[in-house]
């Protein structure tokens, strides 16, 4: 395939830089529901693109068909593209600087995803699900595993030459539980498909799904007589899974640098956070330290080389709580004067590169979660994301999860359904005055992080520990 | 996009290598996007894609497999996998099997070849001659401009054979003024109907209006104007918690135990509408099923979800051709959500408002925090103004909102004559149409 890619390459000579993709992505999908197979897919997709800069115009092009008379004919298409861009382009174009590299990455697992019968997948479903049924008021037992896998061949006319391959596995488990017009959903260990990790089946086996159906089964249905969530101000400690979706809505969002530049407003929006705010602004409290980190081992936001055939990075974007950088890459980075921190990739070779969030992690802290709960004499603790919602400029959030419980005198107490709670991103996080430890530091995959136009569903992770916040608006 | 032959031929080969009952689904996608931000093509991008899923009926299960590979050996990998599926899935619960012998679907114009050929060149153009204008008045714009031409195939081993071409064009403007932002949206089967100029015109009349007057409000319950932008938010929301065959069969639809009875005011009428010509046709959903017109809320009385035919056979309503994906868990959806429109203007609107708030658009929209009530959150965005006895007075801050929109479709005031077409991105067959609509006690619940 090189001598294949290298070859187009050759052709796009009058390009200042191009670069070429090949992705062949595997999914397959079980959702076991109520005793029954749900829904059992396969799908396979392949794709090229090739991205062209031709003066100050950026071309992409892409293909499902891969064959070589395709991928010339997309290469044509590609300076095309670039030709008219240059019409409406008003802006240079600068790159940053790039070694080339030749190179071989894989993420590890121990067993392949695709090496476990469909069987065995759905057997594991099943067992998980089963006894969740039973009590008329449980809806849905429902329980989903998914397989992923995508091979990328990159080249460039740096003289780059870069083969992936990232595997992954999620899987989950949800009740939903109905009665008197009241609908309570419980899931683990989160919703919206489970957890996901760059991992084999050993993931599955680890999450231990049958051994948590009872309990959710048994909290969805305590939260349908639960007492509602009291609105007002709160101390408020969040669970290490809803504190991953704080991080990426409020922090992972915020700091990508094509947002703030404006580049993103048309779907998304833009960010609060501004380059002239750099080294300066204080997002958070000293104890919040936010790292980006490519190279975590079998998370879903890792890789070896981003699509700009930048290498995986870790380093700091909020530092002891002042805000230090952005997720960048090789045409935004100069725009700060900086280099790339590789963040760019995109969901196939079929969509054009943007940043996007690798594993975006809240650092931990040194209190264990137990302190911190004894030390709160009066508050909520919530934890698995219901829904989110944030503004244009990520400021104003609101997220709703699927379970509180109330603190009193530095203990937890009852149940309470339907916790809402809300802020402004800065405000809030300086408010953070506990971290928790290690002990209840996480790294969660999420797959379905949706950005661009047209819209790419990427496969982002962070890493969170519990912590408190104070005097936060509920309800 | 590929011609009817081409299609057939894939799909006979599909249905072929299935070797059992069986449907098949084949796409074939052109389109060019073109981004733009701080008035600057940033993105310019050329897709070509096709996609085939296969979908095969062994001993009354089902299973499905896509590629996007063509090749006979992928599509007999395909079959293979479909088949796989099948023998380890349950039984669909009273289905009656593929459909067959249906009528013919509508005849409806879908496609355009000028929109079909319109070139990057071309688009690219426009899109400077509307960066020069805004110059003019101190704006920079910021969007996207989309022009598709795609063949839609779909067949099945009961004999069912259909084939469409479609073109879209579909384009988003804001206008960034440094106080104020506005924006405009068109989306049309024709790219003479998506007028960039006029768009950038539009978008800047909202960035550039009241400047001067930038108020602030406490949150509570104001009456409010929501443009056709911001309802079509809300409402690519209920699809997914209340209008599918799952959201249905599970129960957290709020259509459950309500089918006939009231839910909205009288004034209120939505459906899924493929076939009106004015909106965004397609003739078939893609197990065969000829569109019409289905209401799912007509005049406030809750009416029907939009089911597949395994969901329509399982739940035992009248198939409504609400198949877009074979296989889908949503087992039904509308694509084509069509709100009625009511005798007024906006204008009849804003003058008639002692206090409220006229919207231009939602940002972030959730639907998630409790279906059954469709509680919904999210923010405004580029262009929210407040009104004060029967004017325009000033411009607000961009204010969060949680409303149960069971509530606020009782609480319709009013709804304009004319409507516009709104697009979204995870549909390619269809999208919104609605009117602007003023409502009574919309709950503001904070502000950035």
């Amino acid at each position: 395939m090189r001598a294949q890619l290298e070859e187009v390459l050759a052709s796009l000579r009058t390009a200042r830089y191009a670069d070429v993709r090949v992705t062949t992505t595997h999914h397959q999908h079980v959702k076991v529901r109520n005793g029954e197979v749900d829904h059992l897919s396969s799908v396979v997709d392949r794709a090229i693109g090739v991205r062209v800069l031709v003066g100050n115009g950026w071309g992409f092009a892409s293909s499902s068909d891969i064959s070589d008379s395709s991928l010339r004919a997309t290469a044509l298409r590609a300076l095309d593209v670039a030709a008219a861009s240059n019409i409406a382009s008003t802006q240079t174009i600068t790159l940053s600087d790039i070694e080339p590299h030749v190179a071989n990455w894989s993420s590890q697992f121990e067993i392949d995803p695709w090496s476990i019968p469909i069987d065995r997948k759905i057997d594991h479903l099943l067992a998980a699900t089963d006894p969740m049924r039973g009590d008329p008021r449980i809806h849905q037992a429902s329980g989903e595993i998914s397989c992923y896998r995508q091979q990328k061949t990159f080249a460039s006319t740096v003289g780059s030459f870069i083969e992936q391959t990232t595997t992954e596995m999620g899987g989950g488990i949800e009740a939903v539980a109905i009665a008197d017009g009241e609908f309570q959903r419980r899931t683990y260990p989160n919703p919206f498909g489970g957890d996901f990790q760059a991992e084999g089946w050993e993931f599955i086996e680890r999450l231990d799904l049958a051994r948590k159906g009872a309990q959710i089964r048994e909290e969805a249905l305590a939260l349908l007589d639960a007492p509602k969530a009291p609105a007002g101000r709160f101390d408020l400690i969040i669970g290490s899974s809803q504190l991953a979706l704080q991080v990426h809505e409020s922090c992972g969002h915020p700091t990508e640098l094509d947002r703030a530049m404006g580049l993103e407003i048309s779907l998304a929006g833009g960010s609060f956070l501004q380059p002239d705010m750099l080294g300066k602004f204080r997002y958070g409290s000293d104890l919040v330290n936010i790292v980006a980190d490519a190279t975590v081992p079998r998370s879903i936001g890792s890789f070896g080389f981003d699509d700009d055939g930048v290498p995986a990075q870790r380093f700091p974007l909020i530092d002891r709580g002042l805000f230090v950088d952005y997720l960048t890459g090789r045409d935004t980075a100069p725009l700060l004067g900086r280099k790339s921190n590789g963040t760019v990739r995109a969901e196939s070779a079929a969509r054009i590169p943007i940043i996007r969030m690798t594993n975006v992690n809240l650092e931990p802290g040194a209190t264990p979660l137990a302190d911190i709960i004894a030390d709160t004499k009066h508050g909520i603790f919530v934890d698995t994301n219901k829904s989110w919602s944030i503004d244009d400029l990520r400021l104003n959030f609101q997220f709703g999860c699927e379970v509180a419980y109330e603190i009193e005198n530095g203990k937890l107490g009852r149940l309470l359904r339907n916790p809402l709670y809300t802020g402004i991103t800065p405000e809030f996080w300086r408010s953070c005055d506990a971290v928790a430890d290690r002990d209840s530091w996480q790294v969660w995959g999420l797959p379905n992080c949706g950005k661009g136009d047209p819209m790419q569903t990427m496969r982002v992770a962070h890493g969170a520990p519990a912590a408190r916040f104070r005097n936060v608006e509920m309800g | 996009m590929r011609t009817e032959r081409e299609s057939f031929e894939i799909l006979d080969r599909a249905l072929h290598a299935a070797d059992t009952e069986a449907d098949a689904v084949f796409t074939s996608i052109d389109q060019n996007f073109s981004r733009f931000a701080n008035s600057n093509l940033h993105q310019n991008m050329s897709e070509i894609s096709a996609g085939l899923t296969l979908r095969v009926i062994v001993d009354g299960c089902m299973g499905v497999a896509a590629t996007s590979s063509l090749d006979d050996e992928d599509i007999a990998n395909a079959a293979a996998l479909a088949r796989e599926a099948a023998k380890h899935a349950d039984p669909l619960v009273n289905f009656t099997g593929l459909y067959r012998d249906l009528p013919d679907p509508p005849k409806l114009r879908t496609f355009d070849e000028r929109t079909a050929r319109i070139s990057p060149a071309e688009k690219a153009t426009s899109l400077r001659a509307m960066f020069d204008r805004g110059r003019d008045a101190d704006v920079q714009f910021a969007g996207s401009y989309t022009t598709s031409a795609s063949s839609v195939a779909c067949a099945n081993t009961n004999g069912v054979r259909r084939y469409a071409q479609i073109t879209f064009a579909d384009a988003t403007v804001i206008a960034l003024h440094a106080k104020g932002s506005g924006y405009a949206t068109r989306c049309a089967r024709r790219v003479d109907e998506v007028d960039i100029l006029a768009l950038g015109d539009e978008a800047t009349t909202k960035a550039t209006l009241h400047l001067d007057r930038i108020e602030d409000i406490e949150p509570g319950a104001f009456d409010v104007i929501l443009e056709p932008p911001a309802l079509a938010e809300v409402f690519e929301w209920m699809t997914m918690i209340a209008f599918t065959g799952q959201a249905y069969e599970d129960s957290s639809s709020f259509l459950v135990d309500r089918l006939g009875q009231r839910v909205a005011g009288e004034n209120f009428t939505l459906a899924d509408d493929a076939v009106d010509e004015s909106f965004l046709p397609f003739p078939f959903d893609v197990e065969g099923l000829p569109k019409r017109r289905v209401p799912i809320i007509e005049r406030g009385i809750a009416r029907t979800p939009i089911v597949d035919k395994a969901y329509a056979d399982r739940l035992g309503f009248p198939p409504n051709g609400g198949a877009w994906h074979l296989g889908s868990p949503e087992h039904g959806t509308p694509f084509h959500i069509d709100i009625a429109g009511g005798d007024a203007t906006r204008d009849e609107m804003i003058r008639s408002t002692k206090r409220g708030i006229w919207v231009t658009r939602f940002n972030y929209v959730n639907g998630l925090l409790e279906p059954k009530t469709a509680l919904m959150t999210g923010t405004t965005r580029d262009g929210t103004f407040l009104i004060r006895d029967g004017e325009v007075v000033a411009r607000l801050p961009n204010l969060r909102w949680t409303q149960s929109m069971i509530e606020a479709m009782s609480n319709i005031e009013s709804l304009t004559k004319e409507r516009r077409r709104v697009a979204t991105w995870y549909n390619m067959f269809g999208g919104t149409i609605a009117p602007t609509v003023k409502v009574r006690n919309w709950q503001f619940t904070g502000k950035t």
